[in-house]
């Protein structure tokens, strides 16, 4: 009996000691920023926005991660406008002097969040340290020297870089200041780290939020909000519930399913614009049948791109009609091309096959069979490849569909296919010159088939040693007519950035670009 | 005691090699690698000489097994490397997201022992009436919903409607109560029914009989007498269930922003960060081992029989 009671005593401190050891455990972890950043009101002192990402940020490290400048903490020499074009942003002027050199004034009167002033030797050394830290960068900058003198920056290039504007709009370049890291220590300066942004950081917590506050002396007019939670969730779900809950005012990347339900908050509404992604069937070039060009022409005449933009996305995307969206100055501007099964059908027989007595397409007796890949890391990618089967099966051609974990490695590595779903950013910083470079020359990254066309090849060479930007929108335009024509890939949708905002934040809208995302002059009624 | 601890040890040493070589080759044989993840081609031009030169950087042209030799060699130094993407130390990267898999863990253990006890406990007494019927529905509901749904529902009740309780995010308690909640409740339905077999199984005993006619009070029968020894198979399941819980639920990671080691592996996973993963399987092998082993002498606690090495008159 007592040595019963005696365990049980055990027995209950155990259990006491679980509960004791839970408590603590959640007591120990800090509890500074207790409930207030959870309550979405506030009074006409405190201007607060609180906004959701689709993705986690682990570092704020500007050279590491977009969140540093989308957050409105950092800023890059040029950026972005909502034409897409390049326009001046740290950097008031750029000439090139010759093929190698690049001169970039830098703008007067610009301080960092320490009070430090902004100048060209203040860039090259954040450039110094960006390319030092981020392979990435140092592949896109390809820098040889720089010189600063005074306000103006001199970049001589390893080689003819005439898309070095264009590649500067790329967050990795943001300008920081390499003085405060030195100060502050790298870690602590990559948990805050120190730009020329609207707003500063006041507490990052990896992968969960940053809480920001205004920079007083900012050099474009003081921003209009004091306080911005910039949080991070990767379920859609939750995210589109934060928004209802009124928690959150702008929310990124809404399921397309809760959109009727968001809009029939008066106090909400959702912004759903074409982003610069292209979602396309792949041919894979290195199979007989998919070299005739008809028969790829064929595949993409039983494309249903309207379909695929109203009933797979369910609205949010805009049919495609080329590489790159039609916002973009050197986008496609053409009619969507519709589905057309007798099309098909035409180009298959000038191809040698004939439908036979059970419907289907053949040729030598052997039934016309396509192997299609899909992956579910996209899930509408999945959709467009069962719309596709059905679409084709109408036409006497049989595709079977399965599911792969790695694109890109399947690509390059089984050569089992004749079509792949893809997609891509097309034009992640305005320019064409990245994709067509990747996707259609030899060695290029997105090029897993070893595509090789003498046409685009040749046009591409005369992009890559052009700076002139009518002249580069121009050859970029060639390239995609020849792409066209000879269909290595058939353009099915840009599928639409979806965004839940609160009515309650004014003069901001969600750029295609995905970069500016908070701004100084984004406000709240 | 002692003796058991040293044997394990060298038990552990064993299997976590076993454990890290069988990992590294399922790797390796599986189709895909991080460099084009590293350069980012997926936003960046890149060639086809720069994919090479990467791989050649990181050994990737080596025999798997010099890879692996490689990989040990520095683990012998206790250096668990560098993250391919992560762009810090493995080991500071693990040693940030397990505090918060441990809170997870302790939070789920805490609400499912507090829901558990008590459902089977009076489930067990009150055999086939109301509290019975009550916490056998609660148990195959509990079992039946799955955990992304359980985490929605709670979110939409206490975040959305109730607005409670904090959405998401880690560092005060209320961040801790859906996350908890969300995971203690399908373990409370198992865990239920378990000691409520237990229970009445118990309850069955002789010695239990002894101790009724002995006119002992009946709470005290069932919560001294019979839970001692009810507990026995619980503990055993509770070890295997911690084991997995150490390991990360990405679903509920993933459901509140909770930076846990969950999510890190199956993100790991998909980029094929391999020293990540690798890092990973050691440390989670050395919790369930370690779990394993309290759950071990934890026996001896409970039971007084099993203390006793063979052959030994008590």
């Amino acid at each position: 009996m007592n040595s019963l009671l005696h365990t049980n005593k055990r027995l209950i401190a155990l259990l006491v000691l679980l509960m004791l050891s839970t408590a603590a455990i959640a007591a120990c972890s800090s509890s500074e920023n207790a409930n207030k950043a959870e309550q979405g009101g506030e009074s006409d002192a405190e201007k607060k926005v609180t906004v959701i990402r689709n993705f986690k940020a682990a570092s704020l490290d500007p050279h590491n991660s977009f969140e540093t400048l989308r957050a409105g903490i950092v800023e890059t020499l040029v950026r972005l406008d909502e034409n897409m074009e390049v326009q001046e942003w740290l950097a008031t002027k750029w000439e090139a002097v010759d093929d190698v050199t690049w001169v970039f004034t830098i703008r007067e009167g610009v301080t960092f969040h320490d009070g430090t002033k902004l100048d060209a030797a203040a860039v090259k050394a954040s450039f110094e340290r960006g390319i030092a830290a981020s392979e990435v960068l140092a592949g896109s900058l390809k820098i040889a020297s720089m010189e600063a003198n005074g306000s103006e920056l001199k970049i001589i290039t390893t080689e003819p870089h005439p898309a070095l504007p264009s590649e500067l709009v790329n967050p990795y370049a943001s300008v920081i200041s390499v003085t405060a890291e030195k100060e502050m220590g790298t870690e602590a300066f990559n948990n805050a780290p120190v730009g020329t942004g609207p707003f500063e950081v006041v507490k990052f917590t990896p992968n969960i939020e940053a809480e920001l506050t205004r920079y007083d002396g900012y050099w474009n007019g003081k921003a209009k909000l004091n306080k911005v939670i910039y949080k991070f969730n990767e379920d859609s779900n939750v995210r589109a519930l934060a928004l209802q809950s009124k928690d959150a005012d702008i929310v990124y990347s809404v399921p397309s399913e809760t959109v009727a339900t968001i809009e029939q908050d008066k106090e909400l509404h959702v912004e759903s614009i074409a982003g610069l992604r292209v979602h396309y069937l792949l041919y894979n070039q290195q199979k007989p049948l998919m070299q005739d060009v008809r028969v790829r022409k064929a595949i993409d005449w039983l494309l249903d791109r309207q379909s695929v933009a109203k009933d797979v996305m369910l609205g949010n995307g805009t049919p495609a009609t080329g590489p790159f969206n039609s916002s973009l100055p050197f986008g496609s501007k053409e009619a969507v091309q519709a589905k057309n099964g007798d099309e098909a059908q035409k180009l298959l027989e000038e191809a040698g096959f004939k439908l036979n007595s059970s419907g289907k397409m053949e040729k030598d007796g052997k039934a016309l069979t396509l192997e299609l890949a899909t992956y579910g890391a996209r899930p509408e990618l999945p959709l467009i490849a069962q719309l596709l089967q059905s679409d084709a099966a109408k036409a006497g051609v049989t595709i079977n569909i399965s599911t792969i974990e790695n694109a890109d490695t399947y690509i390059r590595e089984n050569k089992d296919w004749d079509i792949v779903t893809y997609s891509n950013l097309s034009a992640p910083r305005g320019d064409g010159g990245y994709f067509l470079n990747s996707a259609f020359m030899p060695g290029g990254s997105l090029n897993g088939t070893n595509y090789e066309n003498e046409a685009i090849t040749s046009i591409m060479k005369k992009l890559n040693a052009t700076s002139d930007i009518a002249e580069r929108i121009k050859l970029t335009q060639e390239a995609v007519k020849e792409v066209m024509d000879d269909v290595p890939h058939s353009y099915a949708v840009y599928p639409n950035l979806i965004v839940g905002m609160n009515n309650r934040v004014t003069d901001w809208k969600p750029g295609p670009e995905e970069y500016y995302i908070i701004t100084n002059l984004m406000d709240v009624k | 005691m002692l003796q058991i601890i040293k044997k394990r040890a060298l038990q552990l040493i064993i299997v976590l090699f076993f454990l890290s070589l069988l990992t590294f080759v399922l790797m390796k044989l599986a189709p895909g690698d991080p460099v084009l993840l590293m350069l980012e081609a997926d936003t960046f031009a890149v060639t086809q000489e720069d994919e090479d030169a990467l791989r050649k950087e990181l050994g990737f042209d080596k025999p798997v097994i010099v890879q692996y030799g490689m990989w040990l060699l520095q683990l012998l130094k206790f250096d668990l490397g560098y993250s391919y993407l992560k762009g810090k130390p493995v080991l500071e990267e693990i040693m940030y997201r397990l505090p918060a898999t441990l809170q997870l863990t302790a939070g789920g253990l805490f609400v499912m022992v507090l829901i558990a006890v008590p459902l089977g406990t009076l489930s067990a007494r009150y055999r086939g009436k109301l509290p019975d019927h009550f916490s056998r529905i609660f148990a195959l509901t509990g079992a039946s919903v799955p955990l992304f749904w359980m985490g929605l529902l709670l979110i939409y009740l206490f975040a959305y409607k109730l607005q409670w309780l904090p959405m998401m995010g880690k560092g005060t308690i209320t961040q801790m109560i859906l996350p908890s909640l969300t995971l203690g409740l399908g373990m409370a339905a198992e865990y239920s029914r378990l000691l409520r077999a237990g229970l009445l199984e118990s309850l069955s005993e002789q010695y239990i009989r002894a101790a009724r006619a002995r006119g002992i009070a009946e709470w005290r029968v069932l919560s001294l007498h019979a839970m001692r020894a009810a507990l026995l198979p619980v503990i055993t399941v509770c070890g295997m269930s911690i084991g997995s819980l150490l390991a990360g639920s990405v679903v509920t990671e993933t459901l509140f922003s909770w930076p846990g080691l969950g999510t890190m592996a199956v993100s790991a996973i998909f980029e094929r960060d391999y020293p990540i993963i690798q890092g990973f399987v050691l440390l989670t092998g050395l919790l369930v081992v370690g779990v394993n082993l309290l759950v071990d002498l934890s026996y001896g606690l409970l039971d007084p029989r099993i203390r006793k090495p063979k052959g030994e008159l008590s």
